[in-house]
């Protein structure tokens, strides 16, 4: 569903279009002025064949409005749930869940009847369906108070906490449309399986790094740093690894090897923290075509972040950081 | 099924297990083999969503402050039944834990000079509250697993269910446990064990906790043969949201903040003159709920529940902007309130257990017949009971208790682990019995097709909790309530698994939750209805006043041959002895 093939388009797409169109136009100069216009022709035809083809690939296999390949969905005809609400206040939302299966490795559609109150949330409609209507409905869950990550998934399209999601607020003529997360592998219903993502996130080495680590567990005292200095890592330090960034990612859905936004910010939290001494390595760390500039700065995860953390411009101030070291010589630690 | 074999396995990801990861990674130079196995995604422990902060006495000189102040302060809040050695062991060590989080990258608020700056909190005497904005159990849990990541020796178990403790004539063997994402068994055999599962508040169903506050780990203790303490005393909060029981952080009255009536009277005047609304928790919830009684509470029209105001509009944007920020977030994203131009509903929630696993000073499990400990076990957090909180916990006291147990039972853990030599082959043979027997009664579970359905079960219990265990409660209410879950404890055994997938059955785990949530509720009943006084967190009706001469004691119970036994044993006084409380 995902692969390599797809990340060439994409490349062609978001940095190769404009660079061959650049290319054609010097062709098309040459060719005023020199012998070569035969030559010149059939250059500039091959380069526009080749990213019109190859912009057409990509957008041919998008499903529209989002940037992803979606597996494929089969609707569960019929409804299964409450019939009529019980209590005074309560409304009746129908559910409409995608859930994932593993066998068929497709999704299934199943539509759901639950009576909510004005105040629940999105996963408190699926817990009544899991305690009242279909046990079998698995998804992650904890804190029910949108600190511990547990709750990403796709709420009507867009990435979202489950328990942050106001349901009523979120139906759309009495209707809540649920997925999982598919910028994740998937491994039942509504729960993605997270050991890429932790891997990623491990790789860029997110932790206070010091030059004696005896003395970091024998505190006497406690480092300096003022509001100002705690101030430019703070937001980035937000992060609750719910995974809804690297669902959002464009770059990510269609090359796997991507370490993505989630990791690169938490690298970004690391380096701007003055107590940290691991100066320049951290940034060899994610000066790859994996890493960094992987990052075509869509955006995507920005938006997505429901706390507030803004992983596509740590990822600029990272490259920026990166490119200075690398012409300056030096690192600015 | 595979069996794995550690130096220290740790049962639970909160503050305590991972502190106790680290410290026993560090406390062998990296060689001792620590397996953390965590029913979630070990990061998204309960501890995570602690707000306020955590106490110590940091700065002794400048504010006046002293470790004896701190302790004498614990030990009034706990009512006197905390136990006094371990008090001072608590507020003793915590200021290193204020530094050695620090050092892990913590971002505690700062003063202008670069000090870490303290917050006011409820029963304390002065600011020794240090904090990171309110996502105080964030930052640390964030702290301590990125920590991890970078410690070779130590691996994480990622949503694995345990269903057993196994133990062998006092000697810790292994832990079983179900890997949540294959239905695999997979079976830990170590030297050593901490258990750091947490509390189990999720007994009521209105709480301030996460879903996963099931106390596995007291209820695979108790099962075990090993005895609880103190589990009658469950703290409320006083200032859960209306009505989804959301946390509204203690250091919203501590940077200020008023419990208003519905006339708009602050009523802690008639019940904690001099410091208002940061009396200890035990006196707020019981002030609120004696207000609502009386008329002043005000009606959730949609819940039916009755509620206060927590009014801190005139604290400023600036304030909750900058020291109460999740406050804010989560008032107007669950309630569409802005806590700086309207009041907050809230009324008392379960929010923490003060009971737990009958351990020493050292966070070593103790035996039933009180002849010492079990060998290679220990229980940290939440989940021990050693006791620092006694009757009642003093808010931002439960983040120190984490740190310091966490270190101090990873230190013992990994000590013990490197001085153990593999057990004797009777060891080994009571092992594999012990697995074949529980891989027996989870099939057993599994192939049933017919019987009682684990959520009515549950909902049952939350009948039972809330009406009869909450802020006050009657002699009659806690006999009825222990007959009521006696009978819920008698149908677990035919509880049926719906889904019978093998691949992340949430239904499954549910329904092993609800088995040690009712076992648990059914052992607070007997507890309670057996302390016939009132004392910090249980407060009875008929009995409205403390009595020392009596009940000055820890209750102990453990599953013996003959059902449950309930015995006592003495506090541990050292410099105060107990007086009527003022505040």
């Amino acid at each position: 569903m995902r692969g390599h093939s797809l990340m060439i388009f994409e490349y062609a797409a978001m940095v190769g279009i404009p660079v061959l169109l650049a290319l054609t136009a010097v062709a098309y100069l040459v060719s005023l002025t020199a012998a070569y216009l035969p030559l010149a022709i059939v250059l500039m035809l091959a380069l526009f064949t080749y990213g019109i083809t190859s912009f057409i690939e990509i957008y041919a296999h998008r499903q529209p409005g989002t940037n992803r390949i979606a597996l494929r969905t089969s609707v569960v005809e019929g409804f299964i749930g409450e019939t009529e609400v019980r209590e005074k206040g309560m409304r009746m939302l129908t559910f409409k869940v995608k859930r994932f299966d593993r066998g068929d490795r497709v999704l299934k559609e199943y539509t759901y009847n639950v009576a909510v109150d004005k105040f629940m949330s999105v996963l408190d409609g699926l817990l009544g369906i899991k305690d009242r209507i279909d046990p079998s409905l698995s998804m992650r869950y904890s804190c029910r108070m949108g600190i511990c990550g547990s709750c990403g998934m796709v709420v009507n399209g867009k990435p979202a906490l489950a328990c942050e999601t106001n349901a009523i607020a979120a139906a759309r003529e009495g209707t809540v449309d649920v997925g999982p997360m598919e910028g994740h592998q998937l491994l039942k219903d509504l729960v993605p399986d997270f050991d890429d993502f932790f891997e990623k996130h491990k790789s860029v080495e997110p932790h206070l790094f010091r030059n004696n680590a005896i003395e970091k567990y024998n505190a006497n005292r406690v480092y300096k740093q003022n509001m100002e200095q705690e101030n430019k890592f703070l937001p980035s330090s937000f992060c609750i690894m719910c995974g809804l960034c690297m669902d959002a990612c464009p770059v990510v859905n269609s090359n796997p090897n991507f370490i993505g936004p989630q990791a690169l910010s938490q690298a970004y939290r690391y380096r701007n923290d003055n107590r940290d001494q691991m100066g320049g390595k951290r940034l060899d760390l994610i000066d790859t075509l994996e890493g960094v500039w992987g990052c075509e700065f869509i955006g995507a995860c920005s938006e997505a972040c429901p706390k507030g953390v803004d992983p596509a411009l740590s990822i600029q101030l990272l490259k920026s950081d990166i490119m200075a070291s690398g012409f300056l010589g030096k690192d600015d630690d | 099924m595979e069996i794995l074999d550690y130096d220290v396995v740790i049962l639970g990801s909160g503050i305590a297990g991972f502190s106790a990861a680290v410290h026993a990674s560090h406390a062998s130079e990296g060689k001792a083999r620590v397996a953390v196995i965590s029913k979630l995604h070990a990061m998204r422990s309960h501890s995570v969503a602690a707000e306020g902060g955590l106490s110590g006495v940091l700065h002794p000189k400048k504010g006046r402050d002293t470790l004896d102040s701190h302790a004498y302060d614990t030990v009034k809040g706990s009512d006197f039944l905390a136990d006094q050695d371990a008090v001072e062991e608590l507020v003793k060590h915590a200021p290193e834990e204020i530094k050695f989080f620090e050092h892990l990258g913590v971002p505690w608020h700062r003063e202008d000079n670069g000090d870490v700056s303290a917050r006011a909190f409820g029963g304390m005497s002065t600011p020794r509250t240090v904090f990171a904005e309110d996502k105080t159990g964030f930052f640390m849990m964030r702290a301590l697993y990125d920590e991890i990541t970078s410690l070779k020796n130590v691996d994480i178990f990622h949503e694995h269910f345990a269903t057993k403790l196994m133990l062998h004539k006092n000697r810790f063997l292994g832990i079983y446990t179900i890997d949540l994402g294959d239905g695999s068994a997979r079976v830990f055999s170590g030297k050593s064990c901490i258990i750091a599962t947490g509390g189990f508040s999720r007994i009521f169903s209105f709480t301030t906790t996460s879903h996963s506050c099931t106390g596995d780990g007291i209820a695979l203790a108790y099962e075990a043969g090993l005895p609880l303490k103190d589990m009658e005393f469950t703290q409320f909060h006083p200032t859960a949201m209306v009505p989804s029981g959301i946390l509204i952080t203690e250091a919203a009255r501590g940077e200020g903040g008023y419990l208003k009536d519905k006339r708009g009277d602050r009523f802690m005047s008639n019940y904690a003159k001099s410091v208002m609304e940061l009396a200890p928790r035990d006196i707020v919830s019981r002030a609120i709920v004696t207000e609502i009684a009386r008329g002043n509470g005000i009606l959730h029209k949609e819940s039916g529940l009755e509620y206060v105001n927590l009014d801190l509009r005139h604290l400023g944007e600036q304030t909750l902007d900058e020291r109460l920020p999740m406050i804010k977030e989560i008032a107007m994203k669950m309630l569409n309130i802005n806590p700086s131009e309207e009041q907050i509903p809230v009324r008392p929630a379960a929010h923490f257990t003060m009971g737990g696993i009958h351990t020493d000073i050292d966070g070593q499990v103790q035996r039933a017949d009180g002849k010492g400990g079990v060998d290679g076990l220990w229980a940290a957090g939440e989940a021990g009971c050693v006791s620092v909180h006694g009757a009642n916990r003093l808010g931002s006291n439960s983040l120190s208790q984490c740190a310091v147990w966490g270190r101090k039972t990873g230190y013992a853990a990994a000590k013990h682990a490197r001085r153990t030599k593999a057990g004797k082959e009777e060891y080994g043979r009571m092992f594999e019995k012990q697995v074949e027997r529980e891989r027996g009664r989870l099939a057993a579970l599994m192939g049933r097709e017919d019987g009682v359905d684990p959520y009515a079960l549950r909902d049952g219990m939350y009948e039972v909790t809330g009406r009869y265990l909450y802020v006050y409660r009657n002699m009659r209410g806690m006999r009825a309530a222990k007959k009521a879950l006696s009978r819920l404890k008698a149908m677990l055994p035919r509880m049926v698994v719906r889904d019978k997938s093998q691949i992340y059955n949430t239904n499954l785990r549910d329904t092993l939750e609800i088995n040690n949530l009712i076992r648990l509720a059914d052992i607070v009943a007997a507890c309670a209805m057996r302390r016939k006084e009132s004392r910090g967190a249980h407060a009875v009706r008929e009995h409205p006043k403390r009595d020392d001469a009596n009940w000055l004691k820890h209750t102990l119970i453990y599953n013996s041959i003959f059902g449950q036994r309930v015995t006592y044993s003495p506090v541990k006084i050292t410099k105060w002895t107990p007086v009527e409380r003022h505040y």
